[in-house]
């Protein structure tokens, strides 16, 4: 496979491989990006938050 | 006193309280029954005898589920007014035997609402059971006390939760999903009559099983949500 | 409150380790491995589906022995009892992450291979049903009086732990009287030799990542624990100085 076949949209297959791809990174980048955000929010504020 | 003392005073205690308003049973009985009047409207079980057959099963269990879970949060909010759970923590009964008094009662407030409901069950779905009928009587009590003790300790658990009535279903349905296969495909199987009865004992066997495991779990645990603060 | 020095010191390695290896694993899956001769290149979606699903198992057991162990120490020991609920929240929701992941991912491979989302089989039962126990706990955790929250959740690890295998058993043995479809025949169900690396890759990769991410959950829940607690003792000494 090649960068240009990988972003292929044309068959159902390729569509559904791109999108099974995106789903994990968003899901994992999402939940690491959450995490980040609330520690970035409570090492800031201290004890009031 | 020893423990089945305690245990039949909380059940005659729950049962007084039930007997003088009867809210509780009639609330289940209108609930279950509108359930299935929903559903008979949703197709037209004369013209479609063996669907109706296939479905019935999961409809009158599906009835007796969420008229359950709307008594079982009331089982417990009665015990909330002046302070009586207060008092029950303090009182030197061992906390499983309120448990297991509640979760007693419960079961015969079901069983009472399963009595009424099935004979209406079989004439609004016109149903002729063509396998052995006696093997409900086996089922129906089995299948029942699955849903009555764990739901009996999944209301206890959100007691002095915000949200309390949307926690028992949300807990209720996953947990028992074991025990709602067993029960819907071994009532199936009777009503159906194309089940080995081999199958059928063997989806009886599991739903023991899984009774007396979750039985032995919920008094072992009862203690500790009871005093979890 | 000394916080675990071991846990800073590794943390921006480990990142650093992991994404190398990640990235590493998505080339190989993507450019490197030859493609299935089955199924064409929707095949590689299982060197990211598989991993997921194997640790979707590993994380509820983590939670389920910090749940025992918080309930262990609950009276004995405060501070080791509220780290071990740190570690089961943290690893409830790194279980729900890789449970949705696993569920996604499966029902667009099922979608693209054999043409339909879902079946009620054995493994796909139980993966939902290891969903809706975890989404449950998460909602009890929110829902509940904050002192006991620990305790119920982790009685709700226990309920979970023994359910999910009795589940299970009992979906598989109907389904070996009524046989269905059985989807995705095992992870190393005739998978040819020049395939293993990216699985392998990607397996030790999310493992990595995994662990990662449940210690920076794990650490963030300890950081709001301490500073509610700080908040408690601030609002306590409030109350003392209130003249009687």
């Amino acid at each position: 496979m090649t960068w240009h076949t990988f972003f292929n949209l044309s068959t159902m297959e390729h569509r559904h491989l791109l999108a099974a791809y995106i789903v994990v990174w968003a899901c994992q980048g999402g939940y690491f990006g959450w995490i980040a955000w609330k520690w970035h929010r409570i090492t800031n504020s201290g004890p009031q938050k | 006193m020893n423990y089945l003392g305690h245990v039949f005073n909380h059940l005659r205690k729950d049962l007084r309280i039930e007997w003088r308003s009867r809210d509780s049973i009639n609330g289940m009985l209108f609930f279950a029954l509108l359930v299935v009047v929903v559903f008979g409207l949703a197709f037209d079980p004369t013209g479609f005898p063996t669907t109706t057959r296939q479905v019935s099963g999961a409809i009158l269990w599906v009835a007796l589920l969420f008229a359950s879970i709307t008594a079982l949060n009331q089982s417990w909010t009665r015990e909330l007014r002046n302070h009586v759970l207060e008092a029950q923590r303090m009182a030197p009964s061992p906390a499983s035997a309120l448990f297991l008094s509640k979760a007693i009662a419960n079961m015969l407030f079901v069983l009472v609402v399963e009595a009424v409901i099935a004979p209406i069950f079989i004439v609004f779905f016109n149903l002729h059971p063509l396998g052995n009928v006696w093997l409900l009587a086996l089922i129906l009590p089995l299948g029942t006390w699955a849903l009555v003790v764990n739901g009996t300790f999944f209301a206890a658990l959100g007691l002095r939760a915000r949200n309390r009535e949307l926690l028992l279903p949300l807990l209720l349905i996953p947990v028992s999903l074991p025990a709602l296969l067993a029960m819907v495909q071994a009532t199936t199987g009777v009503i159906n009559g194309d089940l080995d009865p081999i199958q059928i004992n063997t989806w009886i066997k599991q739903l023991a099983g899984y009774d007396i495991i979750f039985t032995t779990v919920c008094i072992l645990l009862f203690e500790t949500i009871l005093n979890a603060e | 409150m000394s916080r675990p020095s071991t846990l800073r010191t590794l943390a921006w390695p480990w990142l650093i380790g992991t994404l190398a290896v990640l990235v590493f694993a998505f080339r190989q899956a993507i450019f490197v491995v030859p493609a299935d001769a089955a199924q064409g290149d929707v095949g590689r979606i299982f060197y990211y589906h598989v991993p997921s699903a194997m640790l979707s198992l590993v994380f509820p057991y983590i939670n389920f022995l910090a749940g025992v162990a918080y309930l262990f120490w609950r009276r004995s020991d405060p501070l080791k009892a509220l780290a071990a609920d740190a570690l089961a929240v943290a690893a409830a929701e790194v279980t729900i992450v890789y449970v949705t992941i696993c569920l996604v991912t499966g029902m667009i491979w099922g979608r693209a291979s054999w043409g339909i989302w879902w079946a009620w089989d054995p493994r796909l039962t139980a993966e939902l049903l290891l969903w809706l126990l975890y989404a449950a706990y998460l909602a009890v955790r929110r829902f509940s009086a904050s002192g006991q929250t620990p305790t119920i959740a982790a009685v709700l690890s226990v309920f979970a732990a023994i359910d999910v295998p009795i589940n299970y058993m009992s979906i598989r043995w109907w389904r070996t009287q009524h046989p269905a479809p059985v989807f995705g025949g095992g992870p190393d169900a005739g998978m040819d030799p020049s395939m293993m690396p990216a699985f392998v890759w990607n397996i030790i990769g999310w493992t990595l990542w995994g662990a990662f991410i449940l210690f920076f959950r794990y650490a963030l829940e300890q950081r709001r624990q301490f500073v509610e607690e700080e908040n408690a003792l601030k609002a306590i000494e409030a109350s003392l100085e209130i003249p009687q």
